[in-house]
C-alpha cells in the first residue's frame, strides 16, 4: 500500500519534474542566504557547486536516469545525423538482417500462431485416422456420419471432399468442393452476395440443386457481377442453381479457401457425379473431416470418447476400421499444425534468419570498431572532463541502441513490403495481412535488441576502457563473420546446385509428347472387372488414333506424387518411390530398359527397379532373377525417372505391375507422335463415347514439368541471391576491418617503407595479422555448413550433403572476396605519402 | 579485474549514519513545521554544535521524507519575509518516528549492556 502510493507521487514528480526543479533549487538558494546571514561568509565556497548539489537532492526522486537517456539520445541522434553516410551504412546492413528475420517470423507466425479468421477457432479441431500401421488424413464418407450422430464431446462435425465439375457449355474445368451442409455457419462466414449453404435448405439430399461461388473464380469468370445470384447453370450436364458468393478472404479448412471455384453440398455429390458411390462407400478415406468441441471439452476426452466409439463400431462394421485404430483429434484453428516435423524446418529457417542476423551485426560490429578510431579523441576529451567509464560506455551502447531502432524501424517497412509484394504478386492466402501483428512486435523488440547488444557491446567496451590497441575484438569479429558468411554460402551453393543439376540434367524421362488421361472411373462407382473392362477398351481405341504411338495404364500419373513405401537397404529404412504400371509404361514415358525386360501383361510378382536402387540393393551384381523382400522377383532394370518426384535427384523407384484391384483409380498416359496439344479434343471425345457420364481429366504433362521447373528456378534465384549477399556483406565487413587495422598502422608503415622496406614485406606484415582469424572463420563455417546440411537434408529431398565441387568452388570465391577486400586497403595504405603521415602522428 | 574502475564517490558525507538523519529530522519536525534552514539551524543547535547538517545532505534527505510521505511541504513566509517551503510532519511520519525511536532504543541498550558488562 505504502508503496504504491510512494510510487504515485513519484510518478507526480516526474509529471512536475520542471516545477519542482525550480522550487528545490530556490529553497536551497535560501538556505545559502541564511547561511551567510548567520555570518558564515565561506558558505558559499564550503557548500560547494549548487548545480551539483541540486542534483544530487533530485536523486532522491529516483528520475535521474531519465535525464541521462535524453541527453544521451539527444548525443546520439547528433552523431547520426552528423555523419549521413555512415548512419546511413549502418541502417541499412541492420535492415537487410533485422528485416529477413522479421519476414521469415512473419510467414511462421501466420503459419503456425495466428488464427484462422473464423468463429471460435480454439474449438475447432481435425480428426484423423490412425493405427499402428496405418494412417490416414481423411475417412470414408459412412465414418464421418457415424462419428456426427454419435459423438456428444462433438458440438458439430464438417466434412470437405474435393472434385472437379465441368461448366456448359465451353466444358470448363472447375475444381468444386462438397462441404456438409453445416461448414459455412460453423464457421461464421456470410456471403458476399446471396446466400452460403445452409443446414436448413441444403442438408437433405432431395434440396434443389444449389452451388455457391468461390470468390476468385466469381471474379475472374463472372467479372465480379453480382446479379449471376440466382441463375441456373450446368455443371457435368445437370442444372443448378447459384445461390451465393463466398466471402473475400474465407480461408475455408486445410487451405481450401482461394483455391476452390463451388461450393457445392456434399449431399448432391451424387446428383453431379453419377454413379458415384462417394457417400456409401465404406472403405475409400475421401473426406476430411473437422469438428467443433462441445464447450468444456478437451481435445483428450474427444479422443477418449471417439476410441470407445470406434470400437464399438467394429462389430458392426469389421471393414470400416483399422485394427488398433484410434481418432487423432488436432487443433486446426491455425494454417498449419505445429507438429515436430514443423518444428524441425522452422528450426533450420530459424537458424539461418539468425545467421544471417549474426552476420549483420558482426559487420556493423566492425564500422563501429573502425569508426572508434575517429573518436578516440573525443573519448579521451570526455574522460579528462570527468566523464566515468560507465557513463561513456552507457552512452555509447545507447548510440547503438538508436541506431538499432532506426535499423529496425526501416527493417520492419522492408519486411512488410516484401510480405505485401508476395501477396499482391501471388494474390493469395487472400486473410493475410502483411501488418504485423504483437507477436511480430516482440520479435521485432527482441532482434533488435540483441542486434544492438551484440554490435554495440564489443566496441563500446574497448572504445569506453581506452583499449583500442587490443586486436582480439576485431579478430573475433572477422572469424565470425567468415563462419557466418561461409556458411550461408555453401549451403546457398549446394541447393543452387542441387536444384540447377535437376533442372539442366535430363531427367530420364520424355514429356514434351506425353499426355496423361484420368478418366475418374472410382468417382462414378466403377467395380474393378467394369474398370478394367473399360481401360482395356479404351487403350485399344486410343492405340488406333492416329499420332498416337504408344499406351500405358499407370496408377500415380506422372508429376502427381505417389507413393513413397520403405526399402530395407543395408539393414536402413530408405524411402522409395513406388508405382503400379503397365506394359508399355517404360515406352510411352520414354525410360530406357536397361536389363532384362518391361512388363508382360500376366506378370505377377514382378518387380522392375531403377538403376540406382538397383545397385544400392546388391552392389555391383547382377539384380535379375533376384527375390526383392523375399517375394518379388526383379525382372528388369530401368533407368532412374523421378517420375513422381522431380525434385529429388537421388530418388529411387520401383515398379510393379498394375493390379486389378486398383483399376477403378488408374491414369491412361500415351505419347504422340507430333504435338499433342491437337489430341485432347479427340480424347475427350473417345472417352465419354464410351460412356457418356465420364468427365475426364487430361493433361499435358509438358505443362506440368515447366510449371514444377519454375517454381524450382524461382527458389534457385532466391538461394543464389542469398549467397551473394552475404558474400558481399562479409567481404565489405572485412574491407572496413582491414582498412581500420591499417589506418591505425600507418605510422608504424610509414616508418617502415621510410628505413627502405620493400612494400610487399610491410603488405604481408599487416595481412598476417588477419590470415588467421579468416582461416579459422573458414574452418568453422565449412563445418558449420556440413553439419547443417545434414539435418538440411532431411528436410529437402535430394540434395548431396558433401558435393565436393560446390564446397570448393564455395571456398574458392570466398578466398578471393577477402583476398580483394584485405588487399584494396592494404595496398591504399601503401602508396601514403610518407612524409606526410610521419608529421601528422 | 573489474570491468571500471570505481569512479570517485561522489556521496554526500554527512559525518553520521545516513538513517540518523532522517530520524533526526523527523523528531525536529515533531514539534511544529520548519523550513530546510531552519531544520539543520535547531538540529545544529540541539547537538550542542556537534552535529552540523549541510545542504549536500539535508536536501537529499528531505525529498525523500517527501516521497514516503513522512513529511508533507507548503509554500510559506520566513522570518526574513522571503517565500520558502515549510515542512510537517505527517501521521505517517509520526508513526515512522515512534518506530525509529524505539529500534534506536533498543539498539543502544543493547550496546550499552554490552558495553557495561563485556
Amino acid at each position: 500500500m505504502n508503496a504504491m502510493k510512494e510510487m504515485l507521487r513519484r510518478i507526480g514528480y516526474l509529471l512536475t519534474r520542471n516545477r519542482r526543479r525550480r522550487e528545490l533549487a530556490a529553497e536551497m538558494d535560501f538556505h545559502r542566504e541564511m547561511a551567510v546571514r548567520a555570518g558564515k561568509p565561506d558558505a558559499k565556497r564550503r557548500f560547494g557547486n549548487p548545480v551539483r548539489l541540486q542534483e544530487q537532492a533530485r536523486e532522491a526522486w529516483g528520475w535521474t536516469w531519465i535525464d541521462r537517456l535524453a541527453q544521451d539520445l539527444r548525443y546520439a541522434a547528433r552523431l547520426v545525423t552528423r555523419s549521413p553516410g555512415f548512419s546511413l551504412a549502418a541502417i541499412g546492413v541492420l535492415a537487410l538482417g533485422i528485416g529477413t528475420n522479421i519476414f521469415m517470423f512473419s510467414a511462421m507466425d501466420w503459419a503456425f500462431f495466428q488464427n484462422l479468421p473464423l468463429r471460435d477457432p480454439d474449438s475447432l479441431v481435425r480428426l484423423k485416422r490412425v493405427s499402428p500401421q496405418n494412417s490416414a488424413e481423411a475417412m470414408p464418407y459412412p465414418t464421418a456420419v457415424y462419428y456426427r450422430d454419435h459423438a456428444r464431446t462433438l458440438s458439430a462435425v464438417m466434412t470437405q471432399m474435393g472434385g472437379r465439375l465441368e461448366l456448359d457449355p465451353e466444358a470448363k474445368a472447375l475444381s468444386a468442393v462438397y462441404v456438409s451442409a453445416n461448414y459455412f455457419k460453423e464457421l461464421g462466414a456470410s456471403a458476399a452476395y446471396g446466400r452460403l449453404l445452409d443446414p436448413a435448405l441444403d442438408r437433405a439430399p432431395s434440396t434443389a440443386p444449389a452451388v455457391v461461388l468461390g470468390h476468385d473464380f466469381w471474379q475472374k469468370y463472372y467479372r465480379g457481377d453480382p446479379s449471376v445470384v440466382g441463375k441456373t447453370i450446368r455443371l457435368n450436364h445437370q442444372p443448378a442453381t447459384i445461390v451465393g458468393v463466398e466471402p473475400y478472404g474465407f480461408p475455408g479448412l486445410g487451405n481450401s479457401g482461394d483455391s476452390v471455384d463451388l461450393w457445392v453440398a456434399v449431399n448432391q455429390q451424387p446428383y453431379f457425379v453419377f454413379a458415384s458411390k462417394a457417400l456409401t462407400d465404406p472403405g475409400r478415406d475421401i473426406v476430411a473431416v473437422w469438428a467443433r468441441l462441445a464447450p468444456g471439452v478437451s481435445a483428450a476426452i474427444a479422443e477418449q470418447e471417439l476410441l470407445a466409439l470406434t470400437n464399438a463400431r467394429r462389430p458392426l462394421c469389421p471393414e470400416c476400421v483399422w485394427k488398433g485404430e484410434s481418432i487423432r483429434v488436432e487443433p486446426a484453428g491455425h494454417q498449419t499444425v505445429l507438429d515436430t516435423r514443423a518444428i524441425r524446418g522452422l528450426s533450420i529457417v530459424g537458424a539461418l534468419g539468425l545467421l544471417i542476423l549474426v552476420m549483420t551485426c558482426a559487420n556493423l560490429g566492425g564500422l563501429l570498431l573502425a569508426r572508434g578510431v575517429a573518436r578516440e579523441h573525443e573519448v579521451a576529451i570526455r574522460i579528462a572532463v570527468g566523464a566515468s567509464r560507465k557513463r561513456i560506455f552507457r552512452q555509447l551502447l545507447t548510440e547503438s541502441l538508436l541506431l538499432a531502432f532506426l535499423g529496425s524501424a526501416a527493417g520492419l517497412a522492408l519486411a512488410c513490403g516484401v510480405l505485401k509484394g508476395c501477396l499482391l504478386y501471388f494474390g493469395r492466402p487472400t486473410w493475410v495481412s502483411a501488418a504485423p501483428d504483437w507477436r511480430v512486435c516482440l520479435c521485432l523488440l527482441a532482434t533488435t535488441f540483441f542486434a544492438a547488444v551484440f554490435f554495440g557491446f564489443l566496441p563500446a567496451l574497448q572504445l569506453a576502457r581506452q583499449r583500442h590497441k587490443r586486436t582480439l575484438a576485431r579478430q573475433v569479429l572477422i572469424a565470425v563473420q567468415v563462419a557466418a558468411s561461409c556458411v550461408l554460402v555453401i549451403v546457398s551453393s549446394l541447393l543452387v546446385r542441387a536444384a540447377q543439376h535437376v533442372i539442366f540434367t535430363d531427367p530420364g524421362f520424355g514429356y514434351e509428347q506425353v499426355i496423361s488421361v484420368t478418366p475418374g472411373l472410382d468417382e462414378h462407382g466403377y467395380r474393378p472387372a467394369a474398370a478394367q473392362a473399360y481401360l482395356e477398351k479404351l487403350e485399344e481405341r486410343l492405340r488406333t488414333v492416329p499420332g498416337v504411338a504408344s499406351v500405358s495404364l499407370v496408377r500415380y500419373s506422372p508429376l502427381s506424387g505417389g507413393s513413397v513405401v520403405n526399402a530395407e537397404i543395408q539393414g536402413k529404412p530408405v524411402p522409395v518411390h513406388r508405382n503400379w504400371v503397365g506394359a508399355e509404361f517404360f515406352r510411352t514415358m520414354d525410360i530406357s530398359v536397361l536389363l532384362g525386360r518391361a512388363f508382360a501383361p500376366g506378370d505377377k510378382d514382378a518387380v522392375i527397379l531403377s538403376k540406382s536402387l538397383a545397385q544400392r540393393l546388391w552392389p555391383g551384381k547382377n539384380p535379375l532373377g533376384r527375390l526383392y523382400q523375399d517375394k518379388s522377383v526383379v525382372v528388369g532394370v530401368v533407368g532412374d525417372a523421378p517420375v513422381s518426384a522431380i525434385h529429388d535427384a537421388e530418388a529411387l523407384e520401383i515398379y510393379s505391375p498394375a493390379e486389378s484391384a486398383d483399376m477403378t483409380s488408374m491414369t491412361v498416359v500415351l505419347r504422340s507422335n507430333g504435338a499433342p496439344e491437337g489430341l485432347i479434343p479427340m480424347l475427350k471425345t473417345i472417352v465419354q463415347a464410351l460412356d457418356s457420364n465420364l468427365f475426364p481429366e487430361i493433361d499435358l504433362l509438358k505443362s506440368d514439368f515447366r510449371r514444377q521447373m519454375e517454381s524450382m528456378e524461382e527458389v534457385t534465384l532466391l538461394m543464389s541471391a542469398v549467397g551473394v549477399a552475404a558474400m558481399l556483406l562479409a567481404g565489405l565487413g572485412i574491407l572496413g576491418l582491414v582498412a581500420y587495422a591499417v589506418s591505425q598502422r600507418t605510422k608504424e608503415i610509414a616508418i617502415r617503407l621510410a628505413l627502405g622496406s620493400p612494400k610487399s614485406q610491410v603488405m604481408i606484415s599487416v595481412m598476417r595479422q588477419f590470415s588467421g582469424p579468416v582461416l579459422v572463420g573458414l574452418f568453422a563455417g565449412v563445418g558449420m555448413a556440413a553439419l547443417s546440411m545434414r539435418v538440411l537434408r532431411a528436410g529437402l529431398n535430394g540434395i548431396s550433403a558433401t558435393d565436393p565441387v560446390s564446397y570448393a568452388s564455395a571456398i574458392l570465391i570466398m578466398l578471393t572476396v577477402f583476398s580483394i577486400a584485405m588487399l584494396v586497403p592494404t595496398h591504399r595504405a601503401l602508396r601514403l605519402d610518407i612524409a606526410r603521415a610521419l608529421h601528422q602522428e | 579485474m573489474p570491468m571500471f574502475r570505481k569512479p570517485k564517490s561522489d556521496m554526500p558525507k554527512s559525518g553520521m549514519p545516513s538513517g540518523a538523519l532522517a530520524m533526526l529530522i523527523l523528531r525536529v519536525l515533531h514539534s511544529g513545521p520548519l523550513h530546510g534552514y531552519a531544520i539543520a539551524q535547531r538540529i545544529h543547535v540541539l547537538s550542542s554544535e556537534v552535529l552540523d547538517v549541510e545542504e549536500g545532505s539535508l536536501y537529499p534527505a528531505l525529498q525523500k521524507l517527501l516521497l514516503k510521505g513522512w513529511a508533507s511541504a507548503e509554500w510559506g513566509i520566513s522570518e526574513t519575509n522571503r517565500k520558502v517551503r515549510f515542512y510537517r510532519l505527517t501521521p505517517e511520519g509520526q508513526k515512522q518516528l515512534e518506530s525509529e525511536l524505539a529500534e534506536y532504543a533498543r539498539v543502544t541498550e543493547a550496546i550499552q549492556s554490552v558495553l557495561r558488562t563485556a
